[in-house]
Parts: C-alpha cells; structure tokens; sequence
C-alpha cells in the first residue's frame, strides 16, 4: 500500500493504494465522480477516461494513484455545473457535439488541455490532441468544431449567448441546445454503471470458449468457496422459462443443454467485488462435448448437416418477392449486370458496455418490484420478454442514459443475467460487463451474401432485378425474419424496377447472432443494387448520376412490394447534388493528371429508407399542468439521437411555450406508454406524430371548453390528460408467396457524394470527402439532423471499409478497427424539406438512411478511381488489390 | 381454433398474422394479441373466449376485461398484475384461476390488448 496525496478538482485529499490501482477507479468508486466513462477495459484505447493530469490529458485508467503524489487532478465535474458550465462545456453543447454523451466528458478534457497550451487550434492540432478519444455517435465533425468554438468563447471573440439561438426564432427548425446536452457535458448525467446502489454487489458471467457444445457437467464447487463470491448461478436457477423470446422463444438467459456460439453464457458468479466475481468465474469448471460447428450459412445448409436449433431448421426462415416475369425481362434486357456481393457481420460498436443494475424494491403486500435499469430502447418490450424468462411479473424497467446502441439494443442483453441474479440471491447487482463480454452478449449486424441480376433497355431503364440473399442469423433468431422482411420492403431503393424475383434466406450458424444495426438490412441490399445500378450504367455507357435520375421511381409508381408511393422526392436531390458531382469529377480528373500513385475517384449512391412500417402504432400522453406546462408521457428512449429535443421542440411549438415548460417522463415502464422500440428511424414520425394527435386533442377540449388552464379544464368536468397515437393503416404481412404487400407510410430519401484516394501500391483507401444530400421532410432541429447524418457517414466508411466482427478474434476496440478522428473526413450536407404528407409538421426521420447509401458510393468511387470493383465488405487493402489484379485481367 | 375463428394469412413467427374472428378480420401478432386494440368487440371476446374453451363469460371475467381496456386507453399500456388486483379487488390467485391462460396470455388476449411491440 502507498499514502498519496493529490489535488481533486480543487481540492486536497489522500489515498491509501496498492500500487497498481488506477486513477479512473479512484475517480469513480471512491469519489463517486462518474464523469470519466469505462469503455475499453482499461486498455487506454477509446480516451473516455481522459482526465488532466498536472495540464497534460492521460487516460485515467492507464495512470497509477501511486505515481500521483502531489498531482493536480481535473476532472470534467471540476470544469463546471450544468448551472454554471465552463465555456468548453458551452461550446460542445451549443455545437450538436452530444449526442449520446459517453465519451463527451472525455473530449472536453483532452479538448481543454489543448485550449490551455493553444488558444487558436488548427483542426490538424484538435486531430492530434484528441486521437486517442473515440465517438460512435458525431463523425467527430461537431467535435472538431467545438473545440473551434470553445476557443473562440476563451479567445473572447464570442460567447455562449451570441451563438445560442434567440426563443424568438421560433422552435421549429431551430438548433435550441438539446435538453440533455449540459448535464452529459458536465458528466452528471447517470449511466447505468454510473447508478449507486447501496449494498450491491457485482456480477460476472462465465461464457463459452466453443462455438457450439453439449454442456455435459458444470462444476460451481469452488468457486462458490472462493473469497467474497456470494454465490453462482446455472440455468436451473432461473424459474421462468430461461428463453429471451423476440420473435421466437430460442435464446437462454444462462444456457442449458447446449452452448450455440463463441461467447454464449453458461453460468454468472455473483460477488462482493468485481475482481473476486471475475476470479470466481475462472473457477466455475464447465465440461463440454464438442459439436459439429457451423459458421457461414453454406455449411449449415449443407446435406445431412447437424439441426442447431432443436425446434426449427437451420434454414429457418424463407421469404420470396415476385412482381411481373422478371426471368424474361432479363433475357429482353438490352443489359444485364450478373455478379454476387456479400457483406460482413459487424458490431453496432456503441462505446458504453453492456452496464445493467437490478434489485428488488420492497413493497407492503406484495411481492417486491424488480427494477432493471439498463440500456434498453424499447422497455415495455423487454420487461414482458424478462417477466416470461424469469417467471416473475413484477417488473419495472428503467432506462439509464445510454451510450449509443445503433440497433443493438433492441434485444435484452445483460439485463436477463442481472435480473436473474438479484431474483436468485435477493441481492442488488450491479452487472457492469466487460468490452469483450459486451461483445458476447450483444447482437450483431447480420452478414448478407447475395447473387444479383440487373438488367435495362437500351436506352438505360431497369427493366428487372433479380437477387437472391442469404442471411446468416448466427445462433439465435432475435428479429432476423423481420431483417429479411425489410430488406425486401426496401428491395428496390430508390428506383423504379418492372420486374423483381427474390428470395430470402435466414440461416442459423454457429456465429454471434444477428440482430438490428443502423439500417437492418437495407445498407446489406442497397450496397448490391447501388453497385450494380453503377456496373449497369457503365456497361451502357451512360453517366450514373444520369442513370439515376432516369430510373427513379416517381409518385403513382410502385416499389417492390407493390405498394404505390405518393411522393418520391430524389430526382430532386440528385439534382441538387448535381454541381458537387460536377465539382468532383472535374478535381478528380486534375488530381490524377499527376500521374502518382494515388487516384482519386467520386461515386455516388442513392438511398430511399422506409419509415413507419407495416401497422406500426405509437401512443403518447399529454397532460397539462397546473403551472401551465405540458408533461409528455411514452417511452421514446433516447441513446443519443436527441429525441428529447424533438419531443420538446414540437411539443413547445404547438402548446406555444418555452421549452422549459415542457417535461418528458420517457424512461421507465411505470409511467410511460408501451410506444414502441426507439428503432426503425421511427421515433420522430411515430411517436411524434402521436405526441402531435395527442396535443390536438388537448387543444381542442380546450377550446371547446373555453379553457386556457389546468384548473379551468378540470372545471369544466374534462380530464387534463390525453392520449394520442399515429399509426399506418397499411398493415398485415407479406403475401408468404410473392412477398408484396403492405409497406412504409413514408420514406426519407439521399443521395451521397463521395470522394475517395486509393493508392495502388498499397490497395489503402482515404476518404477526401462525402457529400449528402437529404430530404427528411421538415426539419425540427438541423444539428442534430446533421449530427446524425455525420455520424451515420462516418459509420457508413467504417462498414466500407474496415470494421468487421470475427467470432473470437474481435475483442476490443482495436481489433474491431474503430474509426478514429483520424480517420475522419470533410463532409457537407444539403438539405431539402419535402413536406411529408402524414409526418408530424411534415417530418419523417433521418438515423438509418444516412448510411445506407455510404458503402455503394464508396466501392463505386473506388472504382471511379482505379478501374476495381470491391465485391465483398470492407473493402480491406488486400481486397482492393486483389480487384485491382481482377480488373487488370 | 373455435367455431368463430381462423387464421387467414401471415406466418405467426413473424410478426403480424390476419385472424378471422367473430366474422371480422383482425390483425394479430406472432402470439394471437390484438395489434390494434380497436378491433376489439364483445363478440369478438366472446369468439376468442369459445376459442380458449370457455362457454361463456361470467361478469366477474366480464369486469376484469374491462378493467384491462380502460386501464389501457387511459395508460398506454397494460396493468401489470398488483395495478389489476388494486383496480378490481380480486386477489392475484383468483385472477389467474379467472381465465384460461392467466391474466397475460388469457385475460389480456380477451381483453384485445396489443403486446408491447418491436421491429419485428
């Protein structure tokens, strides 16, 4: 041990260590300062631990208390209060910088210890100052540009107040600072492993090294011996039916028989500390009998091949789409593109880990309520899937502040363990999981291979599309089905196509099972049909922007699914996109007279994304209250996208109020409705729009019954609370045989730009710039439409061109190749604002879309710029020099 | 299926399925729960009641159903089991043994109350 003494924030204090205890625990379990996150397993790679050190940014969980003797110690909560933040906190906030708020504390620290050394940065200079913090959420363009804010507020050559939009501009379309933007910035807004529960104790699971195994025997003997484990957990402890059902009941909370994947759990060890859970699970002895093991779908449809699932086959799910002959459109076709795609399974790579608390709250005369908080985006969901597994009804789920999840949380993850445990040891229990088990325990983004044909006339319409896909499901179903089903509903993009003949396929293998992703199942389908739409128009010698523009669909035309569209506007966008396109090509041509080694290229992809599916329903309450302000009750999870703001700017709108009158009560089941998952780019339109119905109820009683107020309503013998909902009418399934049917009620639409160098001599890919433009209907606040259009490109080139999950190999943020900021490029962004006809004040959404047109106009601009054709994601160095070697053929 | 229902289309796992039930075609998810609790009538009950083996609804059932409907169009959600037993004054044993099914997969399939729903 070693008495040290350090400055906190201020403050003199002393410590009695081990040598080895890190700064980041000291901050957050014994001073209780949680600003500084998590993420990486202490392994210094995401910097959301960045603290300032003597006026240096270390990573905190990297710096040894013991080397701190006399250190001055600044953490983000030593910067400032949400009631009086510091100007770096001002200047992320006002500049969209938050979105989800994990790794925000960490940016303004390194950011600050940059502004103390230089006042006027270089965006050369931030890029270096800040290339050890990750972001999932912005592209780290709003990052970039907050820290130029933040030096300007320093500098004094602005203050918060210049910049911060006047009330009087109105609340619609506006960029009014997201109302959970200070509290993130200030690092007081609570987490789940930032929740304090008195008397917890903590979590650790035991999780299978074999991708797919009989569990023959589990031996909890010594472990439940060693020092603080308070006992161990086996799926016979679990009284429920131990299956997480989504779709289909498939998925153990803790296996039973059989392990079906790298990663699945077996057994959680519960204990005082998480160092004695950990060394109680190296303990547990678990004897397996190996099985065949079934990674890609060939060999799980391979003859004879072992059932993984006992209740369904491993071709578990099929869904064809047929529309007109499209066998003899094809043969007719002046042109026909025949070529095969595939992309990778990939994790949604939120920073925070899969953090979850549970206890049981006592109740008089009853049985306890177990409360689960966590990081779900669709609660009421998940509680019914945790009351069926655990066999125990009364729940209530609490959504923490999350760090991102981009789709994956749409599924329980390690609620079910730590909701079993505090069931089973009448325990509180924190589960805060590591990097790597958060990997495990995490759906993943499906890996879609797909044969395609695409055929056009002469003078360059598509005159049919054929494609057959293949999706691997990985070990369990999750909503796989609901993957193929969208992909279909989606099939044709942007386009108008005759004639389509698909068919889907959903395989279980061996692998981490798939679930939602930015996207689900549209980037996978629309990287075959953009690229093949480019390969198409080449081989007719006709410009793609061109090409584009002749074969989208327009209004009174039908999709895929047969349903007709009412608007449809992307020739627009394509031509406002048009001088950029221009610009590129002609900057593109002067940069490769030079004749380097490097090329550059520019290629586009269009994107048309579904919003508001097949009979989806959304439900919100308002209530007015007393002192005149409007409480809004649904539960609108918010892991970073600023759905708060949106709820609030509408909300504030049409009540005409300030914004501070506006409250939202979102995140716990107890007093929200059961509206739907924050997923499917759906919130703003369906939960807005419900939030609008129920809004024009009020509004209306209230001028029925003459009243401007709470009490003069109750007065008139009418209720102060109304609830309203928005839903699409077009629902029901898709015809099993021809796969048409209802669809979206509305679409949002982008086209992208993008600019790319590749060098030939290495096969490495750098992205110069992406340019989108967007039509998301009306917009309610453009930084955060542009945050989410930033960071959705960013994890679009991610998806393009590096990141990928291998079972058992990707087990932390560098071996997932996580974007840096030093990856990141120049983007711009175009809006236009159709006004939807049903969205709520004309808006749809935008979260998804913005990467599913990324990785098509990515290989297309690779090729634009050295003749090869990337079919297979990412596109890696060695892949663009393998195409390189197939295009010189 | 009872007399008065049947299924029409859809494939159940996935999600929505259309159900002909008491003469009218009613969208369902994967689990036989209403997707628009709008659909439902007292017929309708009646019909899934047939279905679930109960010749009829006594008015005790009859209460707990509408209990279920109000406490959902007032709420955005459905009660969980103490929130019933506090609204009707039925102990939680008696309201289990009231329907085939329990209160989740019976009474609130009677009720026409739709399951929390997911992107699936």
């Amino acid at each position: 041990m070693k008495k040290v003494s350090l400055n906190v924030n201020g403050t003199w204090r002393q410590f009695i260590v081990e040598p080895d205890y890190i700064l980041l625990d000291l901050l957050r379990s014994d001073l209780r300062l949680t600003g500084a996150k998590q993420s990486c397993d202490r392994r210094g790679q995401c910097g959301a631990c960045t603290v300032i050190v003597n006026r240096k940014a270390v990573r905190s969980c990297l710096t040894k208390v013991a080397s701190l003797e006399g250190a001055n110690v600044i953490t983000v909560e030593g910067l400032g209060t949400p009631q009086n933040p510091h100007l770096i906190q001002e200047a992320f906030v006002l500049s969209g910088a938050v979105q989800c708020g994990f790794c925000t504390s960490g940016m303004i620290m390194a950011a600050k210890a940059l502004l103390d050394e230089n006042l006027n940065p270089s965006v050369d200079d931030i890029k270096r100052a800040l290339r050890r913090n990750l972001c999932r959420c912005t592209g780290y363009k709003k990052i970039i540009e907050a820290v130029q804010l933040a030096g300007l507020f320093l500098r004094g050559e602005l203050t918060p107040n210049q910049v911060r939009p006047d009330p009087k501009q109105g609340l619609i379309g506006v960029s009014h600072p997201r109302p959970s933007g200070m509290i993130k910035a200030c690092g007081v807004a609570e987490f789940a492993a930032d929740v304090h529960v008195a008397g917890s104790a903590e979590l650790a699971a035991v999780h299978s090294p074999y991708a797919h195994a009989l569990i023959k025997t589990i031996d909890t003997s010594v472990a439940e011996k060693m020092p603080g484990v308070i006992g161990v957990m086996i799926a016979k402890d679990i009284k429920g039916t131990n299956r997480l059902k989504h779709t289909v009941p498939d998925r153990p909370i803790l296996c039973d028989e059989k392990v079906r994947f790298i990663g699945d759990p077996v057994a959680a060890v519960l204990a005082e500390t998480r160092d004695q859970a950990v060394a109680g699970v190296q303990a547990v002895k678990v004897e397996y009998e190996l099985l065949p093991v079934m990674m890609n779908p060939e060999d799980a449809l391979a003859e004879g091949t072992f059932q993984i699932d006992p209740d369904r086959p491993n071709l578990c799910y099929v869904q064809p789409q047929i529309r007109g002959d499209a066998e003899t459109a094809l043969i007719g076709s002046a042109a026909v593109v025949e070529t095969d795609f595939s992309t990778q399974t990939n994790h949604q790579a939120p920073l925070e880990p899969e953090a979850c608390v549970a206890y049981l709250e006592k109740e008089d005369g009853d049985l306890p309520t177990l409360v689960v908080i966590g990081r779900s985006i669709n609660i009421h969901f998940h509680m019914g899937m945790l009351q069926d597994a655990l066999g125990y009804e009364n729940i209530r789920y609490e959504e923490a502040y999350s760090g991102g999840q981009f789709g994956m949380k749409v599924d329980v993850t390690s609620e079910g363990l730590a909701a079993a445990a505090a069931l089973h040891f009448k325990r509180p229990v924190r589960y805060i999981p590591s990097l790597t088990e958060s990997m495990w325990l995490t759906p993943k983004r499906h890996a879609f291979k797909m044969k395609v044909r695409l055929g056009a006339d002469a003078r360059g319409k598509l005159t049919a599309y054929a494609i057959d896909f293949t999706v691997n499901n990985g070990a369990y179903t999750s909503n796989g089905k609901a993957i193929v089903n969208r992909a279909l509903l989606m099939l044709s993009g942007s386009y108008y196509i005759p004639a389509i003949k698909a068919m889907g396929r959903l395989v279980y293998t061996n692998t981490a099972w798939g679930a939602a992703a930015r996207g689900a199942g549209a980037p996978q389908v629309n990287y075959a049909l953009e690229s093949a739409v480019d390969m198409l128009a080449a081989k007719l010698g006709i410009d793609p922007l061109e090409f584009r523009l002749m074969n989208s669909l327009r209004p009174g035309q039908p999709k895929s699914t047969g349903r007709v569209v009412e608007q449809w506007p992307l020739p627009e966008l394509i031509e406002a996109i048009r001088p950029h396109y221009d610009r590129a090509r002609k900057d593109a041509a002067e940069f490769n007279l030079k004749g380097s080694a490097v090329k550059r290229g520019v290629g586009l992809g269009t994107g048309s994304f579904g919003i508001g599916g097949p009979g989806d329903t959304a439900t919100v309450s308002v209530e007015l209250g007393p002192d005149g302000g409007i409480t809004v009750f649904g539960a609108a999870a918010d892991p970073g996208e600023g759905n708060d703001s949106m709820l609030t700017q509408i909300a504030a709108h049409l009540m005409n109020l300030p914004m501070d009158k506006i409250r939202l009560v979102t995140r716990t089941t107890d007093r929200t409705t059961a509206t739907g998952p924050a997923a499917a780019s759906r919130i703003t339109y369906m939960v807005g729009g419900a939030m609008v119905d129920a809004i024009d109820k009020l509004k209306t009683t209230m001028a029925e019954a003459n009243a401007a107020t709470a009490e003069q309503l109750r007065a008139a013998g009418k209720p102060t609370r109304y609830m309203g909902t928005k839903k699409n009418e077009d629902a029901g399934p898709l015809d099993p045989q021809t796969g048409q049917g209802p669809s979206f009620e509305s679409q949002v639409h982008a086209v992208q730009l993008v600019e790319v160098e590749v060098d030939m001599s290495t096969g490495e890919v750098r992205v110069v710039k992406m340019t989108t433009a967007v039509d998301p209907g009306r917009v309610i606040n453009p930084k955060n439409l542009e945050g989410q259009l930033e960071g959705g490109m960013d994890m679009g080139v991610g998806f393009a061109l590096r990141e990928k999950y291998v079972d058992g190999q990707t087990k932390d943020w560098t071996s997932f190749k996580f974007p840096t900021i030093g990856h990141s490029f120049e983007m711009e962004t175009i809006v236009r604002e159709t006004p939807r006809v049903k969205g709520p004040l004309g808006a749809t959404g935008v979260g998804e879309m913005t990467m599913v047109p990324t990785a098509p106009a990515v290989m297309n601009a690779i090729e634009n710029a050295c003749g090869a054709r990337v079919r297979h994601l990412p596109a890696t160095p060695d892949r663009v020099l393998q195409a390189l070697v197939e295009a010189k053929r | 299926m009872g007399r008065d229902t049947q299924a029409v289309s859809g494939v159940a796992e996935y999600g929505q399925q259309v159900r002909l039930i008491a003469g009218r075609e009613i969208i369902c998810d994967r689990d036989g729960f209403f997707w628009d609790p709008h659909q439902w009538s007292e017929e309708v009950a009646m019909a899934l009641a047939e279905e679930a083996g109960m010749k009829e609804l006594n008015e005790t059932q009859w209460r707990i159903l509408r209990f279920l409907r109000e406490y959902y169009f007032e709420n955005g959600r459905s009660p969980l089991n103490r929130q019933i037993k506090e609204g009707t004054g039925i102990s939680l044993m008696d309201l289990e043994a009231l329907f085939p099914g329990g209160i989740k997969y019976g009474a609130r399939r009677l009720a026409g109350l739709p399951n929390p729903a997911s992107c699936s």
